[in-house]
């Protein structure tokens, strides 16, 4: 019953944070999530952390996040996603749109 | 996230609480209460396994309209349906309550020009009211708004805001109207006991929520223009608003209290007048009341355009104010 919480921590070479301090992008409307992203001091590690009612997809959330982290080269950032059954597509889509906000040159949004 | 100047242009009803709240002050001014980096997320939604979000499922914040400070909250309807449980309510209170210290506080630093740096309250509503997972929290919620509101009576002006879509019903539609100010767009949605509820319990005779137009033209901005429960009707645009805003903060305090449609014995005995016309007047649709105000081809209002139907809809005439 109670929220599944997945947490992973990555490390690639040559990493690279975001241009912002943090940024956070997107409503936990039903079928939808929120992201925010945390620049830190990591050692150039990525440490991302799930919430979601969503159980026995552990796997699957494992393979979009690792995807994201790896193919963007992510470093020194923490990620934290609040989920509402959101489909791996709509997770990848979410994750790709909070690092071209957290990357946005002029000053936007928050 | 949009700029400010595309939110301008940009249609009320397709954007997000955040979006909406940064884009009901002037350019570039506002900043957010306990935003989501600040992790306030419910604590009773985990244990039912419910989705948490960490505003809540609003954004409150402060900005300026010229040179008043405006305390925003506003509700995310995508978000549980922007129903009010605990956190939520705490950080709606909480506003309220910083907008009243900061009227004692320009009042101290400013004696002689306090008026012009009045701060305001607006509160842009996308609710169904109570938050049933979190009922009692949700309802206390409910009764310390309304505390609130009463608290600035007099001092501060209390400005709803109602075009998102998902509208403002339940315990909110008591709380939409008891503020000042009602400013409202065709697409907005004021009531207290929504249209599938009705449905629900006094069956498709009664209300059939599946017909949209039947559910617009009794609960939407245009009738409650018609029958002044909202003062204002506004295009569907973050703009709209927003500039209708600033023409409200131009006005004195007092002709603001003009606006409030209940609130004293006065007002309640002009309302008291409306339940005898209901019962007089026997009115299937909302559209015979239209008629009944001078509107001879009410039919004609329903599709027009909003910039027409304000030149041509006759309103309720009001008694007071």
């Amino acid at each position: 019953m109670a929220l599944n919480e997945l947490n992973f921590k990555y490390k690639v070479e040559n990493p690279q944070s975001i241009a912002k301090e943090y940024s956070h992008l997107g409503v936990v409307g039903s079928g939808d999530l929120e992201v925010l992203m945390e620049k830190k001091d990591f050692g150039g590690g990525t440490e991302v952390k799930v919430v979601t009612p969503v159980t026995g997809f552990d796997k699957v959330w494992e393979m979009v996040v690792t995807k994201f982290v790896k193919g963007n080269n992510l470093g020194d950032l923490l990620i934290e996603i609040n989920d509402n059954n959101a489909t791996p597509v709509v997770v990848s889509m979410r994750l790709r749109q909070a690092l071209a906000e957290a990357n946005k040159k002029e000053k936007g949004g928050e | 996230m949009l700029s400010w100047d595309e939110l301008q242009k940009a249609k009320f009803t397709e954007t997000n609480a955040r979006e909406r709240a940064f884009g009901l002050v002037d350019k570039g001014t506002f900043t957010e209460f306990v935003s989501p980096r600040d992790r306030m997320p419910s604590p009773h939604l985990p244990v039912l396994g419910e989705a948490i979000g960490y505003d809540d499922g609003v954004v409150t914040g402060i900005g300026l309209i010229g040179k008043r400070p405006v305390f925003v909250v506003s509700q995310e309807g995508r978000f549980i349906g922007g129903a009010v449980g605990e956190v939520h309510g705490a950080k709606m209170v909480q506003a309220i309550k910083l907008a009243l210290k900061a009227y004692e506080d320009v009042k101290e630093k400013y004696p002689d020009s306090y008026e012009e740096r009045l701060p305001a309250v607006v509160i842009s509503f996308e609710t169904g009211g109570v938050r049933l997972h979190e009922s009692n929290a949700g309802l206390l919620a409910h009764a310390e708004v309304m505390d609130q509101i009463q608290d600035a009576r007099g001092k501060i002006p209390i400005i709803a805001v109602i075009g998102s879509k998902v509208g403002c019903f339940g315990g909110m539609g008591f709380v939409g109207a008891a503020t000042d100010v009602v400013i409202m767009s065709e697409q907005g949605r004021l009531g207290l006991t929504g249209p599938e509820v009705i449905e629900q319990e006094m069956g498709k005779d009664e209300f059939d929520a599946s017909n949209k137009a039947l559910v617009f033209r009794t609960t939407g901005g245009k009738h409650k223009y018609i029958m002044q429960d909202a003062n204002f009707l506004v295009k569907d645009t973050v703009g709209g608003f927003y500039q209708q805003l600033q023409e409200v903060m131009k006005l004195p305090f007092a002709e603001i209290e003009k606006f409030r449609r209940i609130g004293s014995k006065e007002l309640v005995e002009e309302q008291l007048e409306l339940v005898k016309l209901a019962v007089e007047l026997g009115a299937k649709d909302s559209m015979d009341v239209w008629k009944y105000y001078g509107n001879e081809d009410p039919a004609k209002l329903v599709d027009m355009g909003p910039e027409e139907f304000l030149k041509v809809a006759k309103r309720r005439e009001r008694k007071l104010g």
